[in-house]
């Protein structure tokens, strides 16, 4: 058959990922204006049930590409395994889902056959016999159309969403599965899948937060302000010095430019109440304020106040937590 | 040299090929690219018209970089507009730009601390009836909206970080990297800047633009005996009650409270009936390292005159922006290869009449028609581009500027010889008694502390920080608020000092720091004896690079989008 469109799909722990099928659509588009079959490739190990899920889409095959090495996903296997697929069946144009997994192994995939990729491509254009792809540049601002330059298979990879999964067409077709051969070795070795914990605190769920300001002077201190938010059971903040000067990471800033909090208690300690601050946190139902400057601007939006030296104040404040909550 | 930021090494960056790019979309850049695509538009008309074979001009390599997120937002002026060169640019402009008003009437006076002289006449540079009161921020939009609508593009939030040379000349310009840390490492979002290899490159960046500075440098362009001289300017914008100042209306003065050593004065333009533009531009040349031009213009609204204007109003927008005051004689060269330069960045400003937008405007035009024989004949060289050179020489720009070339260098040594000077000037048309004046940078007036000694020497009301009352007065921190200013907080310092040694050790005893005193953003600020930089806060005004009396600090564009938002201003 000439000229085929062949889909590289993807599927992950038994699943089908779903933008496969937005690529889907794409080839099925490209496949009508220029006249092209569309095939789908499925790498994976024992996804043969995932495969006739695919065969279910107007196309005119599926491979189910199968290998040992292709069950946890490393970049050599899939570059490996896909490499013999394609230098076999040459098809006119390789169509990849832009994921993350596509963008870390297709670049390496192209590099390995000697071929052009165009990454990332927000649509097509065919006109006279030439297949053009669009895609952003100058974040977004501008748009270019581009087209392969070297010779076939060609690879391009689809923003996701650029189509819509329920555009792709429903058919019959047949599974072949093709065995990959084995790598000769691969140089990486996948280890155990797992979410990265959520690292970015969440200040606007905080109920209770202790913020700190230029008054705690030294980074050692901030050990204070994290005593007292773990007795109240709230939350370490921050006004910009303190973040600036890195003793609290950025993502703990409150005000104009960093985050904007209305918990039930908010304590600022030694933090002027510059505007650029208080616009941050003014939707605080109580606000206590400990500064030693009485003329801090930070009193006049203070439910209750104390003028006073945080570093006497803070650590009986704590104790008396302690106590009360014991 | 000038010391930069050091750019990330070791990537590839996109090459770009254009036909022209101008660095900096103000009321320069865009009337230039205006101007550019009104050549072009009735060039390929006549070709259409006569059935050429000639290839139409294309205007599709043609761009605009602007570092503010969008077009206008980093503009900032008093604003009177002389609408003489928008009516060479867009004949009619006036029945569909953005103007507030009509000048009607303009009044001068003399402030002492206690009280206030109204000049019997208003000198004639001043008497501004016939120009309009506008926002600059406003108006530089609705000019973007053209160029846009022209078919030229605007890549806002894109600033020229630095220019591309070759041996003899400008070969076009980087933009700015984009998704850089603090460290100077690539973040998850890392996007390198365009190189733009540019035929002709146009910098239009405004006072003491960073490429400007770097090409200045590089090919020498300024002459050291008439270095430019600059003031910044500090304004608010304030609704008032109605009844206050006419719409319309625009009151100068000079005088307190700033003393007589030192060059500078106000402006209030009535906007409506209840919108005022209220500022103050002290001149970047004064001796006394303490004053703080922040301070010295919460003063002048506490003055019993700004007083009665302001009380009971409110502020609602605050901005800082230097301008060149040098004129005539400190242009400096305008071309070379690849290379033009306009605007308030080649001293196109009357500071006798306080008025360059027009100026601007004119450059840029005249930038364009140059622009447009070279795109005809393909030809970039010094000699091509020169003829913008003659056609500055050859236009009322000349006429307005050279008879007053000596205007504010009369000054350099205070109010009295400045006034004796320019009444001398005014009569021998331009001329002084002997030859023209030189002058040296403005930050070499600054003395060491010890040669100031303890006294004020009447100048209370202009030292150190300003106290603030909240209502008429503001302190730093919260005029910046006002100012909309942003800036991602994880990037590079955009203010590169070359050595902080010097802030630490040296300044702190010659002069004090008074980066703290003249930058009116809070950037600057000492603690614990180091110098500390808080470059979210910064407004882009380049007061720092200016003045800083060891000129060792570098203002560097931070990334494309940051910065103030002048709405309205």
């Amino acid at each position: 058959m000439a000229d085929p469109i062949l889909v590289v799909a993807e599927q992950r722990e038994g699943k089908l990922n779903r933008v496969s099928l937005e690529t889907l659509a794409a080839a099925q588009a490209i496949g009508k204006d220029a006249g092209w079959p569309v095939e789908v490739v499925l790498p994976g190990y024992q996804t043969t049930a995932l495969a006739h899920e695919l065969a279910g889409y107007k196309v005119e095959k599926v491979y189910d590409l199968e290998a040992a090495s292709l069950g946890a996903y490393t970049s050599d296997a899939y570059v490996d395994a896909l490499k013999q697929l394609i230098s076999a069946q040459q098809p006119k144009l390789v169509l990849f889902p832009h994921t993350y997994q596509v963008r870390d192994f297709a670049p390496r995939l192209a590099l390995a056959l000697d071929r052009t990729l165009i990454s990332d491509t927000i649509g097509y254009k065919y006109e006279n016999g030439k297949l053009l792809f669009t895609r952003q540049m100058f974040q977004g601002k501008f748009v270019a159309d581009v087209a392969f330059a070297g010779e076939t298979p060609w690879l391009a990879t689809l923003q996701i969403g650029t189509y819509r999964a329920d555009q792709a067409e429903t058919g019959s077709a047949p599974v072949e599965t093709v065995e990959a051969a084995q790598p000769p070795a691969l140089r990486i070795t996948p280890h155990e899948v797992f979410q990265e914990a959520k690292q970015a605190v969440d200040l606007s769920q905080a109920e209770i937060i202790v913020a700190i300001g230029r008054g705690i002077k030294e980074q050692k201190n901030v050990a204070l302000a994290e005593d007292l938010a773990k007795a109240l059971g709230g939350e370490v903040a921050a006004s910009r010095p303190i973040c600036d000067n890195g003793w609290l990471p950025l993502e703990r800033q409150i005000g104009s430019s960093g985050q904007t909090v209305a918990p039930k208690l908010y304590i600022a300690l030694g933090i002027s109440g510059a505007i650029q601050h208080i616009v941050g946190m003014k939707g605080a139902r109580t606000i206590v304020a400990i500064n030693k400057d009485v003329e801090a601007p930070i009193f006049e939006i203070a439910d209750y106040g104390v003028v006073g030296n945080l570093f006497d104040v803070v650590p009986a404040l704590t104790e008396e937590i302690k106590k009360a909550k014991a | 040299m000038i010391h930069f930021r050091q750019p990330i090494q070791g990537i590839e960056r996109p090459q770009m090929e254009a036909d022209v790019v101008i660095i900096g979309g103000g009321p320069a850049g865009m009337a230039c690219a205006l101007r550019l695509s009104q050549l072009i538009d009735a060039h390929n008309d006549k070709l259409a018209l006569m059935a050429s074979p000639l290839p139409p001009i294309s205007k599709e390599n043609i761009y605009v970089l602007e570092k503010a997120r969008e077009a206008g937002q980093h503009c900032l002026s008093g604003a009177l507009l002389d609408p003489r060169s928008m009516r060479e640019l867009l004949p009619g402009f006036e029945s569909e730009a953005p103007i507030d008003a009509e000048v009607t009437k303009e009044s001068v006076y003399f402030l002492t601390e206690k009280g206030h002289h109204k000049l019997p006449i208003v000198p004639p540079p001043l008497r501004d009836h016939g120009n309009y009161v506008i926002s600059i921020n406003k108006f530089v939009k609705w000019m973007a909206a053209k160029v846009e609508a022209a078919g030229i593009t605007v890549f806002t939030g894109f600033a020229g970080s630095e220019m591309l040379f070759d041996e003899d000349g400008v070969a076009g310009v980087r933009t700015d990297d984009k998704g850089v840390d603090k460290e100077g490492n690539p973040k998850a979002n890392f996007e390198p800047g365009y190189d733009l290899r540019s035929k002709i490159t146009i910098l239009a960046e405004g006072a003491r633009g960073s490429c400007s500075k770097q090409l200045i440098e590089r090919f020498q362009l300024e002459d050291p005996e008439h270095a430019q001289t600059y003031g910044v300017g500090v304004k608010e914008l304030w609704e008032v009650p109605a009844g206050r100042v006419a719409k319309g209306e625009v009151i100068y003065t000079l005088g307190y409270p700033l003393t007589g050593q030192e060059y500078g004065g106000a402006w209030i333009y009535g906007i409506s009936d209840t919108l005022l533009s209220v500022g103050y531009v002290v001149g970047l040349d004064y001796q006394d390292p303490r004053i703080d031009p922040h301070h010295v213009f919460q003063s002048f609204k506490q003055h019993a005159l700004a007083r009665s204007l302001l009380e009971g109003g409110k502020m609602i927008r605050y901005g800082a922006k230097s301008l060149p005051y040098g004129g005539w004689l400190t242009m400096p060269k305008l071309a070379g290869k690849g290379w033009m330069i306009l605007g308030d960045s080649a001293s196109m400003l009357n500071s006798q009449r306080l008025k360059g937008i027009h100026l601007a405007i004119k450059s840029g035009m005249l930038a364009a028609e140059t622009a447009f024989e070279s795109m005809l004949v393909g030809d970039n060289s010094s000699v091509a581009l020169s003829g913008y050179q003659s056609r500055v020489d050859g236009s009322w720009i000349k006429e307005e500027l050279y008879p007053v070339r000596n205007f504010h260098q009369g000054f350099e040594h205070g109010l009295l010889p400045g006034l004796v000077h320019s009444g001398v000037q005014q009569v021998l048309g331009g001329r002084n008694l002997g030859a023209d004046f030189k002058n040296q940078a403005g930050y070499l007036n600054m003395r060491h502390l010890d040669a100031i000694g303890r006294s004020t020497y009447g100048r209370e009301a202009t030292l150190g920080p300003a106290k603030s009352d909240g209502k008429l007065t503001f302190d730093k921190l919260t005029d910046v608020y006002h100012s909309g200013t942003r800036h991602d907080d994880d990037q590079p310092v955009h203010l590169v000092i070359r050595d902080t040694g010097i802030c630490n050790d040296r300044c702190v005893k010659e002069f004090g720091n008074p980066c703290q005193h003249f930058c009116p953003a809070a950037v600057y600020e000492m603690v614990d004896a180091q110098i500390h930089i808080n470059f979210a806060n910064c407004v882009h005004c380049k007061t720092c690079d200016i003045m800083d009396p060891y000129q060792i600090i570098t203002w560097v564009p931070p990334e494309g989008g940051g910065g103030p938002n002048y709405d309205g201003m």
